[in-house]
């Protein structure tokens, strides 16, 4: 039973790959908003002080709060500290 | 490592082809930008105009469905690399905000200016990063466009089905007369275009033609001998046997169609493949002979489907328990329905290749469409079963009707002149009637396989119980999950499938996996399906491999390094507990949750948790405690309030005790932590062991004592030191009582020697004529037969015996003494 399992699972580990959104932390004090290009539309993204947000799970662009345009592929953590974003 | 080599190396193609195609690009800005600016500002350039140049494919609107879903991959595609285009200029950016961060703001008024190169550095990067900006812009731009377009070709598609479904032809007398005169035309042409294709293949390429035949056949003869040898038995019905099981005419029915159906398949495949290959076709006649090839492989695999379901020549063979005449009668309508269909397809993509007139079309088409629709009618008129009367039954009623309704649809469809629609319905009605028999089988044969015992007795379950060894049990289970699987393929085949004949293309399909793939949001939690599979996943993974570790820990390591049983267990516990928790926390991250909201959900529940699950988390507590401190072991024999036994396994919510008597105690942690245990074998399994002896007055008492403690000194497991000791504990009612108390290695083993000690006492004392005195007790007489006076009905039992023997005697009596009247017998 336990040679099936095994074999079952690592068949299914080879054929699978999680998929993952972007997400966007904000450490500043005050509310944030990020512009966000998905899917032929643009949208504010609000982001309430201490918020973390999950977004853009198939790629997209975003313009940060200084005005800063980035583009994500959807696995990147977006991280908000004095109006500036950094990407990690 | 070499998807990012490809990149490069596409990305480099591409610039190279732009800087030849566009010498002057639109994006001419004033200072020559540089390094990564320039290539992404090209490479948008370039998408930018294959995007311009698909706007325009669809604008002149003269594309069909599937040209125009190849147009949405292809945006698609120039979708992603836009944002891989954006991403490029990452690592540039970070750069310049790293290095701006350096430099600091720029000094407000009244400070000290600051030096002429800072601010023009400043000035630079700004200004680079403006730039990079502005690309970026353009990118976000074009991106947005992709998407309306993707949008756009959405409702074009719809449209154009919608137009194929209702575009309606003149019909009329006049249209037979053109048909037929145009229908010979096209037959001279087809026959032309046939006949000049033959001729050259005859002198030029008959080798090659001959060659790919006879591999083409091979290739079917490697898959019908293979199977045959593989499958064996399951290949053909047997007409021996007189009631074969719902799973073997199940697996026949199976076998049989997929076996020969992928030899048909795989020949035609191989034979239009090697065709191609060798140059034998030419661009029309290859058009015309997928179709044909493609009609007759559906048209194959529908008359073998028939032929396995209803098998008209084995009536106990068949899968639909339908009478013999009515069997061969179904095979004909639905062969013939299937061939009628394909007839069609092959004739219409004969007309497109020889560019015949629409009227041939439409002309054909009619009369097609309504022979399929009268067919259709006929099956649903067929009386398949047998009533309960013994005379023909119908359908029942709800497919008798869908049957009428499809086929007069179809009849009537053609009839007003929507020939697309009525086309459309009747090769719905045999390709999509066809998947869904085929998706019905499997769903049959996995409710078969799933019965008790019905795994175990396939060809397939016996060779993988002789190959692995496995129990009846696991074969059982594992027929189970073969029939969750079997139901899993036959949604995932059939389903796509389905959706594919109604019009839906791989590349939308492909859209909704990505969708499905990428999970929806609730909240702000998003959900995956493949992320949660690849949680529950890596849990199973984390499971085995923590067991395996428990096991080689406890096996290799611990039995090998001599280790206690106790800290032995307590460690394994530990670690697997440990494992289990670590696979949890790292399946829930796999699975895509945010741990921090769990922390959250964890904060509100645990005042919940307080009150309501008090007792099991004190009890795993305790659990956790009785880990570390050990106060008793697998083995040990403890007495815990009025459990007395051997501990047998320790958890960590409750411990399982065995007593003496084998019945197994599942006993809380919390208890045996919150009071009192006793371990007899905490330590080391050293005990005492009192006996109780009473002597009587009178005896010799020294003599006696000293009996005992010889007796007691003499056995073997007795422990020399401390040493044995017989106390005179009482000058008790009835007899003075000692007390001889000895010290065992091994206290389990007390019964054994308490045995002889006391055997040997009442032994000795017997020589020795010494008493042990027994309480006299009295002697209650047994009591007499009362005359039960509470209850009536044993009154009147006990008269009613006493009448009867009094009745037996009498008679009796009167037999040994006739003469003599009738007296009592004095008994």
């Amino acid at each position: 039973m336990k040679r099936f399992l095994v074999a079952a699972g690592a068949l299914l580990l080879a054929s699978s790959g999680a998929a993952h959104a972007a997400s966007a932390v904000n450490l500043d004090s005050e509310p944030r908003t990020l512009i966000v290009t998905e899917g032929g539309s643009k949208s504010e993204l609000a982001l309430a002080a201490g918020e973390t947000v999950e977004f853009c799970p198939n790629g997209c662009f975003v313009t940060m709060p200084n005005g800063d345009r980035e583009a994500l592929t959807g696995s990147e953590t977006v991280e908000i500290s004095g109006g500036v974003a950094r990407i990690k | 490592m070499f998807a990012s080599a490809a990149r490069h190396v596409a990305i480099m193609l591409i610039l190279l082809a732009a800087a030849l195609v566009m010498p002057a690009s639109a994006q001419d800005v004033v200072r020559a930008p540089s390094g990564v600016i320039a290539d992404q500002q090209e490479v948008i350039a370039s998408l930018t105009a294959k995007i311009d140049g698909l706007e325009r494919k669809l604008d002149q609107g003269k594309e069909d469905d599937a040209s125009l879903v190849d147009v949405r991959l292809q945006l698609e595609q120039l979708s992603r690399e836009l944002l891989h285009s954006g991403v490029a200029f990452r690592p540039r950016l970070t750069e310049i905000n790293a290095r701006l961060e350096q430099l600091g703001k720029p000094p407000a008024e009244g400070q000290p200016p600051e030096a002429a190169v800072v601010t023009s550095e400043r000035q630079s990067l700004s200004d680079e990063k403006a730039e990079i900006n502005a690309v970026l812009g353009v990118a976000e731009n074009q991106s947005i466009r992709i998407n309306k377009l993707i949008d756009k070709i959405t409702e074009m598609r719809r449209d154009l089905f919608q137009n194929l479904l209702t575009k309606r032809y003149n019909i009329n007398f006049a249209l037979v007369f053109e048909v037929i005169d145009t229908f010979e035309a096209e037959m001279g042409d087809f026959y032309r275009t046939v006949g000049s294709w033959l001729r050259f293949v005859v002198s030029f390429k008959l080798n090659s033609m001959l060659a790919a035949t006879f591999f083409a056949l091979a290739a079917a003869a490697v898959i019908i001998i293979g199977g045959r040898r593989l499958f064996g038995r399951l290949f053909e019905p047997d007409a021996r046997v007189q009631d074969p099981s719902y799973l073997s005419r199940l697996s026949v029915a199976f076998w049989s169609t997929l076996m020969q159906t992928t030899a048909v398949i795989v020949f035609l495949g191989v034979t239009y493949f090697l065709y191609d290959y060798f140059g034998v076709l030419r661009g029309d006649i290859g058009a015309m002979l997928s179709s044909l090839f493609y009609v007759i492989a559906v048209v194959f695999f529908v008359s073998r489907l028939g032929t396995a379901v209803l098998s008209p020549r084995l009536p106990n063979w068949r899968l639909i328990p339908v009478e013999s005449r009515a069997a061969r009668w179904l095979m004909l309508l639905i062969i013939a329905t299937a061939f009628f269909t394909g007839l069609d397809y092959f004739l219409s993509s004969v007309y497109r290749v020889l560019g015949s007139p629409i009227t041939l079309t439409v002309g054909e088409a009619l009369v097609l469409t309504v022979i399929i629709g009268v067919l259709v009618i006929l099956i649903g008129m067929v009386h398949p079963f047998i009533g309960e009367d013994g005379r023909p039954k119908p359908w029942p009623r709800l497919l008798r009707y869908l049957l009428y309704f499809l086929g007069g649809t179809t009849i009537v469809a053609a009839l007003l002149g929507y020939i697309g629609l009525a086309r459309f319905v009747s090769q719905q009605i045999v390709i999509t009637g066809t998947i869904l028999s085929t998706m019905y089988l499997g769903f049959l044969s996995s409710q078969a396989i799933n019965e008790d015992d019905a795994f175990a007795k396939t060809t397939v379950g016996r060779r993988i119980q002789r190959y692995f060894k496995i129990d009846d049990i696991t074969l059982d289970q594992l027929g189970l999950a073969s029939s969750i699987f079997i139901n899993l393929m036959v949604l995932v085949i059939g389903v796509p499938l389905i959706l594919f004949q109604w019009g839906f293309k791989p590349g939308d399909m492909t859209t909704w996996l990505y969708k499905i793939a990428a999970g929806f949001q609730i909240g702000s939690i998003t959900f995956s399906p493949v992320g949660i599979l690849s949680g529950i996943l890596v849990f199973a993974i984390g499971y085995f491999l923590t067991r395996w570790f428990q096991g080689w820990l406890d096996g290799s390591v611990m039995a090998r390094g001599k280790v206690d049983a106790g800290v032995r267990n307590s460690i394994r516990t530990a670690v697997g507990y440990a494992g289990l928790a670590l696979a949890g926390l790292i399946a829930i991250s796999a699975a895509g949750l945010d741990l921090s909201n769990l922390a959250l959900v964890a904060g509100a529940l645990s005042l919940g948790i307080g009150f309501g699950l008090q007792n099991v988390v004190s009890n795993f507590v305790s659990g956790l405690i009785l880990l570390a401190e050990r106060p008793f072991k697998v083995g040990d024999w403890i007495v815990a309030g009025a459990v007395s036994g051997t501990v047998k396994k320790i958890s960590v919510r409750a411990t399982e005790i065995e007593t003496f008597q084998r019945q197994s105690v599942i006993l809380p942690n919390s208890e045996l932590i919150n009071s009192a245990v006793g371990n007899w074998t905490h330590r080391n399994k050293l005990g005492r062991i009192d006996i109780k002896v009473g002597v009587a007055y009178g005896s010799d008492v020294k003599r006696a004592h000293e009996l005992m403690l010889d007796i007691a000194r003499s056995h073997p497991m007795v422990l020399k030191n401390p040493e044995p000791f017989v106390l005179f504990v009482n000058f008790g009612p009835a007899a003075l009582e000692f007390e001889v108390r000895f010290f065992l290695a091994d206290v389990l083993a007390s019964n054994n020697v308490q045995n002889d000690i006391r055997f040997a006492i009442l032994e000795t004392f017997a020589r020795e004529h010494i008493d042990i005195p027994s309480t006299p007790r009295a002697q209650e007489p047994k009591p007499a037969d009362k005359w039960p006076v509470d209850d009536e009905q044993v009154e009147a039992q006990v008269a009613e015996e006493e009448e009867a023997r009094d009745k037996r005697a009498a008679e009796a009596a009167s037999r040994r003494k006739p003469g003599r009247s009738k007296k009592a017998d004095p008994e």
